[in-house]
């Protein structure tokens, strides 16, 4: 549609800008669509993900102390996870 | 028994691991075989009680000291049910910062109770040694597949110290598709806390009264310190939502990314908090309680990436975080996990952190000018970078065990986001670094 | 010999198999792994671990530790740390069967052969060798061995499990993947082919030419295979089965022909099936009273 619209500009910029956001639009679809099948593992492939240090949060409970340290000294908190809170600290 | 049947010796079987291992110095594994069934996996797991164990120590040079213990507990049941128990114990002690400017002469100050004051020498940011705080927290997180493919977790959280209450529930979703290599997940948490702090809640810009005594003709004094009350008790609830996208990208590389929806609101003051209320010169003339508004909205996005090397461990996480109080932040997590042998290891450790001011945070008020609605010195919503440097080491003991010890560097410096230094203090430094050490060992059994 | 020691890696429904001979059987090692380079490694690696240890104790290779020890002539012979452990687990072996497992017992082979024929010895033949026999006439600490001349030691019994053991260790040390390591049928594994699948193993029981080889199926631990239907005298309709009892240098009567046992281990699999064998006719009975997993051919 918007391709109408700047007729009377120069073509090249907004066809190619148009085609660039197209581009990137339905990539961006196609990768959503795919649901990342593409990527990933077989079962039997999973030695080293199924390694206790490959987990996401590999010590929890220094994620937990670091979290309440945080919070208690910057502004921000979360993100991870509901990290820190739940204390009135300085 | 017949005499002429050989006795079997008293439990080969025990006697022959016990030959096996001292032949082959190996740890007896657990063995299952079944003629034509496939038993699931649960019976090679053993379903008792996993203990980890952590006490942590952080200091910072002439400021707060805090000691923090922690049991955790897991139990995992018959149907992959995880119980999750945790008891966390922390000790706070030291002085913090009170959000007065320093200044070129003595200033003193009133002690929150308003039973005594403390005083702040030439040059230096005042603190207030008053805080000794002793907290005890439990949490209790409850796992369990709800059907193939979904995961649901929900969990209660209860904190109480002297003067602060936490009670917080949580509930989670998880979606496994693509053969267990995507999962999404979606969690809400709910925190009602109440605070009921020491000498009650400051009304906002009140002036800081005069300390009274115990003696008689002190009765004015405390006539103006209860004028400068509003009351005893207030509240904050903080609601979160969090979506969360996980995706195996190969056999050696993991991403996480996650988006935070968080609402606080209540009372978000710290009623510990002044600003100083200087003149034309940059003497201070007063000190007021700070305001800050009632509400937050915080979003957030989170990535993570683990990758495996032939022996190494990355991770690196990135978060950025902004607020409608016009602070936004900025994080970079990083750890390299470094196997030493196939029992331990070290991991060193490095993390940036840089946040701005928010929008009503001021060093110091300036008496001519009008009050605004809010305003805080506060410097943990000033603007500031943060950096830690740390290093762990782990290893597995003889007996199974794990034993690991973090040593941590942590050094904020907080930063002038323009506020012009009048007279006076544009001979002090207002923008005080701390420096912490953070040492910690964890005991898993 | 040397000639024949090459791997071969062939694909497989769910990862690679590598083959290879040694211990004069077919050997395999399964990986559930996708990656074929890494498959041939560690199939190389296992080849060489079991290759080693069948040069150090086959009896049948002139430069073994087992043939010095033999060739000794009761002169003291000094051990490594492996020679020594082999040995006390030998030891622990003899004690705990009271005798009737004896590493030193392969000499009646110089009057028993297991043709099928009906060749049975002498009583008298039977007692001179038996005189050249009984582990507790060995003296051995963690430096040597010494051994009275005229009797000889072998492996036969435990160096094929104790090399699947082995293996199964460099395994692990190698990857976390899942991995079955058979030894002509001597055979561990590290953990589930896949979440919950075991391994299905079929056991060839050699000489049951009419029976179909026993499928087991095992997530993860041991099995080993005692007895051989195909070695046995037979005589006067009595058959005489090839597991011979160390103390009196006589067939095992009323034996049953194999039995497979699971355990933690292939070690204590080979010993326990063995030890079985010896109980006879009360075979089944002294595993089931030990709680002991078992497959059993009469």
């Amino acid at each position: 549609m918007l391709i109408h619209k700047n007729y009377h500009l120069t073509i090249y910029a907004p066809k190619y800008c148009t085609n660039i956001v197209k581009y990137a639009l339905l990539s961006a679809a196609i990768f959503l669509a795919s649901g990342c099948a593409s990527l990933g593992v077989e079962p039997w492939e999973r030695d080293l993900l199924a390694k206790d240090e490959m987990a996401l949060t590999s010590s929890p409970i220094d994620s937990a102390l670091d979290d309440h340290i945080y919070f208690s000294k910057e502004a921000s908190s979360g993100g991870k996870s509901f990290g820190g809170g739940g204390c009135g600290c300085n | 028994m017949q005499l002429k049947k050989k006795k079997p010796p008293v439990n080969l079987k025990a006697a022959l691991t016990i030959a096996a291992s001292a032949l082959l110095g190996t740890i007896p594994k657990t063995v299952v075989a079944a003629e034509n069934t496939t038993k699931s996996k649960k019976a090679l797991k053993d379903s008792s009680w996993d203990f980890e164990s952590a006490l942590l120590f952080y200091s910072e040079s002439d400021r707060v000291s805090a000691a923090e213990a922690i049991l955790n507990g897991q139990k995992t049941f018959e149907n992959d049910e995880v119980l999750n128990l945790k008891l966390t114990v922390d000790v706070l002690t030291g002085a913090s910062a009170n959000g007065a400017a320093a200044q070129p002469n003595v200033q003193t100050f009133t002690r929150p109770s308003g039973k005594g004051s403390y005083q702040t020498q030439v040059n230096e940011t005042p603190l207030d040694d008053t805080f000794k705080d002793t907290r005890v927290q439990f949490n209790a997180q409850w796992t369990q597949p709800l059907a193939e493919n979904y995961t649901g977790s929900a969990g209660v959280h209860i904190s109480k110290e002297y003067d602060y209450l936490s009670l917080g529930i949580n509930g989670n979703l998880a979606y496994d598709f693509n053969q267990k290599n995507s999962t999404f997940s979606v969690g809400l948490s709910y925190f009602q806390d109440t605070f009921e702090p020491e000498g009650g809640i400051p009304l906002a810009f009140a002036s800081m009264p005069a300390a009274f005594g115990s003696t008689i003709d002190n009765s004015d004094k405390k006539a103006d310190f209860n004028a400068s009350r509003r009351t005893d008790s207030d509240d904050k609830s903080t609601a979160d939502i969090m979506f969360g996208f996980t995706q195996v990208i190969n056999r050696r590389m993991i991403m996480q990314f996650n988006y935070s929806y968080s609402k606080v609101d209540g009372y978000l003051n710290d009623p510990f908090k002044v600003l100083s209320l200087v003149d034309s010169t940059g003497i201070a003339q007063d000190y007021v309680y700070e305001n800050r508004p009632d509400s937050r909205l915080k979003q957030s996005l989170y990535a993570q990436t683990k990758y495996h090397f032939e022996q190494n461990i990355i991770d690196v996480s990135y978060r950025y975080m902004w607020d409608d109080w016009e602070l936004d932040s900025h994080t970079i997590d990083s750890k390299l996990r470094v196997p030493l042998s196939r029992q331990s290891y070290i991991e060193p450790h490095f993390r940036f952190y840089k946040q701005s001011a928010a929008q009503f945070y001021q060093p110091f008020l300036v008496e001519l000018n009008t009050l605004p609605e809010f305003a805080s010195a506060d410097y943990r919503i000033g603007e500031m970078r943060a950096y830690t440097l740390g290093i762990k080491y782990g290893t597995t003991l003889s007996d199974g065990n794990n034993l690991s010890f973090r040593l941590e560097y942590y050094r904020q410096d907080p930063t002038d986001a323009g506020h012009k230094a009048l007279g006076a203090l544009s001979e002090v430094d207002l923008y005080e670094s701390v420096n912490a050490i953070i040492a910690q060992v964890t005991y898993s059994f | 010999m040397q000639s024949e020691r090459n791997v071969e890696l062939t694909v497989t429904d769910d990862g690679h198999c590598i083959h290879f001979q040694a211990m004069a059987s077919p050997c395999e090692v399964l990986i559930a792994n996708s990656d074929g380079k890494l498959a041939l490694t560690l199939g190389e690696l296992v080849a060489k671990e079991v290759w080693r240890i069948e040069d150090k104790y086959s009896r049948y290779k002139p430069t073994s530790v087992c043939s010095v020890i033999n060739e000794s002539r009761g002169k003291a012979i000094a051990i490594d740390q492996e020679t020594y452990l082999l040995l006390n687990f030998a030891d622990t072996c003899y004690q705990l069967s009271e005798g009737v497992f004896d590493i030193t017992s392969g000499v009646l082979r110089q009057v028993w052969q297991f043709d099928g024929s009906d060749n049975i010895p002498s009583v008298d033949a039977v007692k001179k060798v038996i005189a050249n026999m009984g582990w507790h006439k060995v003296s051995f600490d963690e430096q040597q061995i010494v051994m009275p001349e005229n009797m000889e030691i072998d492996f036969g019994g435990i160096g094929k499990e104790y090399a699947v053991d082995r293996a199964m260790i460099i395994a692990n040390e190698f990857t976390d993947l899942p991995v079955l390591v058979n030894l002509g049928g001597d055979l561990a594994a590290n953990k589930p082919r896949k979440d919950n699948v075991p391994w299905q193993v079929g056991i060839e029981h050699p000489g049951f030419i009419e029976r179909k080889p026993m499928v087991v199926s095992l997530l993860q631990g041991a099995l080993a295979t005692s007895g051989d239907a195909k070695r046995f005298l037979l005589k006067d309709h009595v058959r005489y089965s090839h597991i011979l009892n160390a103390k009196t240098g006589w067939p095992i009567e009323m034996a049953p022909r194999s039995i497979t046992v699971v355990a933690p281990q292939c070690i204590q699999a080979g010993i326990l099936a063995t030890l079985a064998l010896m109980q006879g006719e009360q075979a089944e009975s002294f595993l089931t009273e030990q709680e002991i997993k078992f497959w059993a051919i009469r």
